[in-house]
């Protein structure tokens, strides 16, 4: 992979400008009477920062807002010193905010070129249908799938036929093909092996090469230590703890986790 | 058809051929017993609607006397083009995994409408009937568009509902199945739509090498809805819409958008199915789609489309709607009773719907083994030309797409 900003096939709408900071500010959102996250104020900068948390910190709410999958009930978000507000998941695709969900959100009877492409499909103008352009996005879909480097059988395959971790690949695949310079990845090495989790390592780190800026949700602890140039700390819907990778330990994020340590010194 | 069965997909899956990826197979170098014998007679199930066709042909025509004869195939194929209509429209809803009853009454509606314009403003009729010429064929064009408008208008209605506020299709639907009836009763007072214009009656009886105009027009039509669903934006969401919803809008799809234009898809083939029907019987009525409705959704199940959604295809469904129309016609020559037709149907569906229940528990078996043995298909499913959508999959034996009697098990 190169490091520029190439403009991928079917990204015309997406804003390819880099990214250097992810503002948040005293962003929270509830569900009734649930907060699932309190006011965050955070700074994401390039590189890869590694959220971890334990299940119910409100890692995933935060990657929803991040994604535009769900709105805040309050604060504000700025790109690049620029107020944005992600609405919708497009809005935040438009931005230059791709996702890889926990979920991974596929459409389980098209194939693997249509979940990659799905809702920016190439197309042409046909007395006003817009026609798919099958070979096209077939020829990029493999691109971007040597990259992602593990094995699915075609890019024709449906993706009910594959397995948990080649399902992860397409999604990663998605998040990665147009080229977006905001990276959201929610667990991306959760249903692999290690030798895909080592593939899905690296293009993380391209990612990173690339001057993109990555956050992860994770549970990989070791993972997230060595990649990450910045991790951040939930729980209970706020943030704990953000730490430099090479001045903390696995026990040491832990307790912040679970909460046996509450402040640096606790 | 395009599928025969012999495509590379279909042969891997009757092969067994799935390699896993890190060079490991089963004890025996293949998936295990039990796994590939349901496979192998899911690998059979996939024609079954076909065959089902095929073999009422040899039946009808062994044992109902006439059956072969030029009339009866011809009634076979006029009898199906008008309900066929509503069945493509149902198809693509069904794809999306909602479902339109209001295409009944939107056929009476529809008919009702345009038929009582052109009844109006025609003034070379006795008042009751016509013969067949070219009289009054602009009547019938802007009949034809008035019709088209009042399905379509229908039919946004019910993507809006279902879009909007929320609503279950199948309350929505049935909702505006009675509005839409009670509409037509209003416009027509009731009583059937007479006196249409010559234009109407030729279209609507007359005959291109002894197979009449209406064949050839739902034809067409189901040949322009099948690219639609394969090679078009429209058609990659209907099942992208039905496999998942909420992928779908996380992908950033315009589902307000697009369900309503779903929808009024439906209406407008329902609109344009009243016009023909009107045209064919040269009378239109409230109540002219009352029978149909639940013969084209049957179309459509016995065609492979389950009431899930993500899969099917346009072409089942035209397979689906001759099932029935065969089924009609060799009934009558055979001189058997008409109220059996209906239990028969009835048991169609519900064999129809088996069958695809037991495919997709195959399919959830295969994939619960694939990802504890890590092992994909070796060769592309490439499958469901429309859901797959790919070029590269147009042509594979496994166009039918699962879940139906004529897709792979897989």
């Amino acid at each position: 992979m190169d490091g520029s900003l190439r403009r991928p096939v079917g990204s015309a709408s997406t804003d390819l400008r880099p990214t250097n900071e992810l503002r948040l500010e005293n962003v929270a959102k509830s569900y009734g009477g649930v907060r699932a996250l309190k006011p965050i104020t955070t700074t994401f900068s390039r590189g890869l920062t590694g959220i971890v948390g334990d299940n119910g910190a409100g890692k995933s709410t935060l990657m929803k807002i991040l994604s535009g999958v769900i709105t805040p009930d309050a604060g504000s978000m700025w790109l690049n010193d620029r107020k944005v507000a992600f609405t919708s998941p497009i809005a935040a695709k438009r931005a230059g905010v791709e996702s890889l969900y926990q979920e991974l959100a596929l459409a389980e009877t098209l194939d693997v070129t249509g979940n990659i492409f799905l809702g920016r499909e190439l197309t042409k103008n046909f007395f006003g249908l817009r026609v798919l352009k099958h070979r096209e996005m077939a020829a990029s879909a493999r691109v971007t799938l040597k990259q992602v480097r593990i094995n699915i059988p075609d890019v024709t395959s449906m993706v009910r036929s594959l397995s948990g971790g080649q399902r992860q690949a397409v999604a990663l695949a998605r998040a990665i093909h147009f080229n977006a310079p905001v990276v959201l990845l929610d667990e991306p090495t959760a249903a692999l092996g290690p030798r895909e989790t080592a593939s899905v390592s690296t293009i993380i780190e391209h990612l990173v090469e690339q001057g993109k800026l990555v956050i992860m949700v994770t549970h990989n602890i070791p993972q997230v230590i060595t990649m990450a140039t910045r991790i951040i700390v939930m729980r209970a819907g706020s943030i704990v703890w953000e730490v430099d990778p090479r001045q903390t330990s696995e026990e040491e994020l832990m307790s912040y986790m679970v909460g046996t340590r509450t402040t640096k010194n606790g | 058809m395009a599928d025969t069965g012999q495509g590379p997909s279909d042969q891997g899956a009757a092969n067994q051929g799935f390699v896993p990826t890190d060079g490991r197979r089963g004890a025996n170098g293949s998936l295990p017993v039990s796994l590939r014998r349901e496979m192998m007679v899911g690998g059979v199930l996939r024609f079954s609607s076909l065959g089902v066709l095929i073999m009422l042909i040899i039946f009808f025509a062994a044992a109902a006397p006439g059956f072969t004869s030029a009339l009866s195939l011809t009634n076979i194929l006029a009898s199906t083009s008008v309900f066929l209509l509503l069945s493509l429209g149902e198809t693509f809803v069904m794809i999306s995994g909602g479902i339109d009853i209001s295409v009944g009454s939107m056929l009476g509606l529809g008919g009702v409408a345009g038929a009582l314009y052109m009844s109006n403003n025609y003034k070379g009729g006795n008042g009751f009937s016509s013969s067949a010429g070219s009289a009054g064929l602009w009547l019938l064009v802007v009949g034809t568009i008035i019709s088209l408008a009042v399905g379509l208008t229908g039919g946004l209605l019910n993507g809006s509902l279902v879009v909007f506020l929320k609503i279950n299709p199948l309350i929505v639907t049935l909702a505006t199945y009675g509005a839409f009836s009670g509409f037509a009763d209003l416009l027509s007072n009731g009583v059937p739509v007479v006196n249409l214009p010559p234009a109407s009656v030729t279209v609507g009886t007359g005959e291109l090498w002894n197979i009449p105009y209406i064949v050839f027009f739902a034809g067409g039509v189901a040949l322009v809805l099948s690219w639609v669903a394969k090679n078009t934006r429209f058609g990659r969401y209907t099942y992208a819409v039905g496999a998942s919803r909420e992928a779908v809008r996380r992908a950033g799809v315009n589902l307000k958008l697009h369900t309503p234009m779903l929808y009024g898809l439906s209406g407008m083939l329902a609109g344009l199915a009243g016009m023909i029907n009107a045209a064919h019987f040269s009378t239109a009525s409230s109540t002219s789609g009352a029978n149909d409705l639940l013969v084209a959704i049957a179309a459509v199940v016995i065609g492979g489309t389950p009431l899930s959604g993500g899969e099917g295809r346009i072409w089942g469904t035209v397979v689906g709607a001759l099932i029935y129309t065969l089924l009609e016609n060799g009934f009558v020559l055979m001189n058997v009773p008409s109220f059996w037709q209906l239990p028969v149907i009835g048991l169609l569906i519900i064999i129809a719907v088996s069958l695809d229940q037991y495919q997709r528990r195959l399919r959830t078996e295969l994939s619960a083994y694939r990802s504890l043995e890590g092992i994909t298909a070796a060769e592309p499913e490439g499958g469901d030309g429309q859901a797959a959508g790919g070029e590269e999959t147009v042509g594979t034996a496994d166009q039918a797409g699962a879940g139906s009697l004529l897709k792979p098990p897989l």
